[in-house]
């Protein structure tokens, strides 16, 4: 998540242990441009996952659990942002899949507001795609972006886009399943929005229509963004972002990067999702995820016994 | 095409502002509209918001750079709007579908086009006199011209509210539509909200708008209206707008459309989320009853 404006004085997170509302903070997971998320118990001892609406630069708390705007001005900008976390708590509140983030509750305290999701045991899929060392095996990719996109049509038949897919916001279960988290970007589909809170993107995953053609996001934005994701899997990193390619388009295709070591029509697919034209690349996740189920036979591997022995001894659980 | 162009729109004593006023011209066409919402809480907002951004928006699609039939076009959008509210209520398990009214012109080539429901008005005035105005689709309108009440009785009647032709809603709407009329230099077109005309005559309005160029009138007009709407006053809404040049000086908003592109358009529409005046954010009503919908949606949607 990019940071819309440097924060002058950074935010300070609940402590652990304290009782908000029936739910007790555990540890702060992480904080970012927009609010902060903690681990918390409820009160049968189920961990849940709580964001905190907490937008550093136009709110404040330095000690104790209240929230103060930074300034009168922001005040408004504040309230306003609150309408765009509300925007995040209503798409998700109608959407029940497995591959979905579920939102359970949602409450105001502390002068802000509060959302309540199932917390997930895993890792993102940035994490894994760190721990496998670029070594991630095509048919991981196959299954974990298929079911994914289960999660997204369901998403885009609720007409909300995430706008924000990426290997982080990609959560694996221990389970091998994939849920699609954080729909902060979400909003803009339903809002728009003003200065002091402008769209949310992160560069590389980022569709050429989320900069500048805003009136131009429909599915093909998020289909763009699974198609750098699926490339951050092979290439460890994000491709050259659209902006950039638009000016100058230094990107090499998958097919070329890639090829003898996935299928060809995986590295096809990639190629496909990462068309600056938005109009070449799949129209929906239906066709996105046909394409990626078809039965291809695994690309012929040069294996030395060394590495097969190597492989095997490593075999990771996915 | 050279016009002055004003449009407002007020609160009143209201919790929301659940009335729109949007126009929009290209370089030979322009369009105005007034929609004043109905339904609980939020819903009637959206409503109007939806019945001006979609005449806005079909309007820059089919005025290339004149509609080829602004009845079929004013016909067509208002049914469309209506459709499209019906749907954003199943969608959202609306219990109460919300409804608005809408009076909506065109004028092109000199002439003038309009359609309406409900009883949102269009007043005509030529030389300080009302050459016409729209026949609301309400209760009371149907007493008038049985000759039950007076035209000043209208405004004070219990039943002014009711009205039996809108957009949204069980029953499609039946959308009235004008004469073709040839406009005038110095024609003055008024397209109002009841907050407006239910508080005012017409002798006052038409004086008013005789008086003063249509930016410094529709203000004055607006001040009466909400001055003796009071506390429970209606949202009050207003847009006019005056043919032909100046007459004295040219007000601030005065247009003169012969150098623009022909696929060209210039839309003045209040975006849902700054429509609002006051604080520019959120009421705390506001934020209760959002995190109220979102409990129960989560409630609805976890088995």
């Amino acid at each position: 998540m990019q940071l819309v404006e440097m924060a002058s004085q950074s935010n300070q997170a609940l402590e652990p242990g304290y009782q908000l509302l029936n739910y007790r903070i555990i540890k702060q997971l992480s904080g970012g441009g927009f609010s902060m998320v903690y681990l918390a118990h409820d009160e049968s001892e189920q961990p849940v996952a709580i964001k905190e609406y907490l937008p550093n630069g136009l709110a404040l708390r330095r000690e104790g659990a209240v929230v103060a705007a930074t300034s009168a001005e922001n005040q408004a900008t504040f309230r306003y942002g609150l309408k765009c976390f509300f925007e995040e708590g209503r798409a998700l509140a109608t959407i029940a899949h497995p591959n979905v983030v579920r939102v359970v509750n949602f409450f105001r305290a502390n002068e802000t507001v509060y959302m309540v999701m199932q917390y997930e045991r895993g890792k993102t899929l940035q994490e894994h795609i760190q721990a496998t060392k670029r070594n991630v095996k095509e048919g991981f990719i196959r299954r974990v972006f298929a079911q994914l996109l289960n999660g997204l049509r369901e998403v885009h038949t609720r007409k909300v886009l995430h706008l924000d897919i990426k290997p982080a916001n990609i959560y694996i279960r221990l389970d091998g399943s994939p849920v699609l988290i954080d729909f902060g970007a979400a909003r803009q589909t339903l809002t728009n929005e003003k200065s002091k809170l402008s769209p949310m993107y992160t560069p590389g995953f980022a569709a050429p229509e989320q900069y500048n053609n805003r009136e131009r996001l429909g599915p093909w934005t998020d289909i763009y963004s699974v198609g750098a994701s699926i490339f951050a899997c092979l290439a460890g990193f994000a491709p050259q972002a659209a902006d950039a390619r638009v000016q100058d388009d230094k990107l090499v295709s998958a097919k070329k990067l890639w090829a003898g070591r996935y299928s060809e029509q995986l590295l096809e697919i990639i190629d496909w999702c990462l068309k600056l034209d938005y109009m070449e690349r799949p129209q929906s996740v239906f066709s996105l995820q046909k394409a990626l189920m078809e039965q291809v036979p695994e690309p012929p591997q040069k294996r030395s016994i060394i590495t097969s022995i190597r492989d095997t001894l490593n075999k990771d659980i996915f | 095409m050279r016009f002055s162009i004003y449009q407002s729109s007020r609160q009143g004593g209201r919790k929301y502002n659940q009335d729109r006023v949007a126009y929009s011209y290209s370089k030979d066409a322009l369009l105005m509209v007034v929609a004043d919402g109905m339904g609980g809480h939020l819903h009637g907002e959206v409503a109007a918001q939806i019945t001006v951004q979609m005449l806005a928006e079909t309007f820059q699609k089919q005025a290339r750079p004149t509609l080829r039939n602004p009845f079929d076009f004013l016909t067509g959008a208002m049914v469309a709007v209506h459709d499209a509210i019906d749907d954003y209520a199943s969608q959202h398990d609306l219990l109460e579908t919300p409804r608005t009214t809408c009076v909506a012109c065109v004028v092109q080539n000199d002439l003038a086009y309009w359609a309406h429901v409900g009883d949102s008005r269009l007043y005509l005035f030529r030389g300080g006199q009302l050459v016409v105005r729209t026949r609301d689709h309400s209760r009371i309108q149907q007493l008038y011209e049985q000759g039950q009440i007076t035209e000043a009785q209208m405004s004070i009647h219990p039943d002014r509210n009711k009205i039996y032709n809108c957009l949204g809603g069980l029953i499609p709407p039946d959308v009235e539509l004008s004469k073709i009329t040839p406009v005038v230099e110095g024609d003055t077109f008024l397209l109002c909200s009841d907050g407006l005309w239910s508080m005012l005559t017409v002798n006052e309005i038409a004086s008013v708008v005789g008086a003063y160029p249509i930016d410094r009138a529709l203000p004055e007009l607006l001040d009466h209206a909400e001055f003796r709407g009071g506390e429970e006053g209606d949202n009050l809404s207003v847009l006019g707008m005056t043919w032909g040049g100046p007459p004295r000086q040219a007000p601030a908003q005065s247009v003169s459309t012969a150098t623009m592109p022909l696929d060209a358009f210039t839309t003045r529409l209040d975006r849902f989320d700054t429509a609002r005046e006051g604080d520019g954010g959120v009421s705390d009503e506001e934020i209760e009853q959002a995190i109220a919908e979102i409990q129960m949606a989560i409630k609805k949607f976890s088995k």
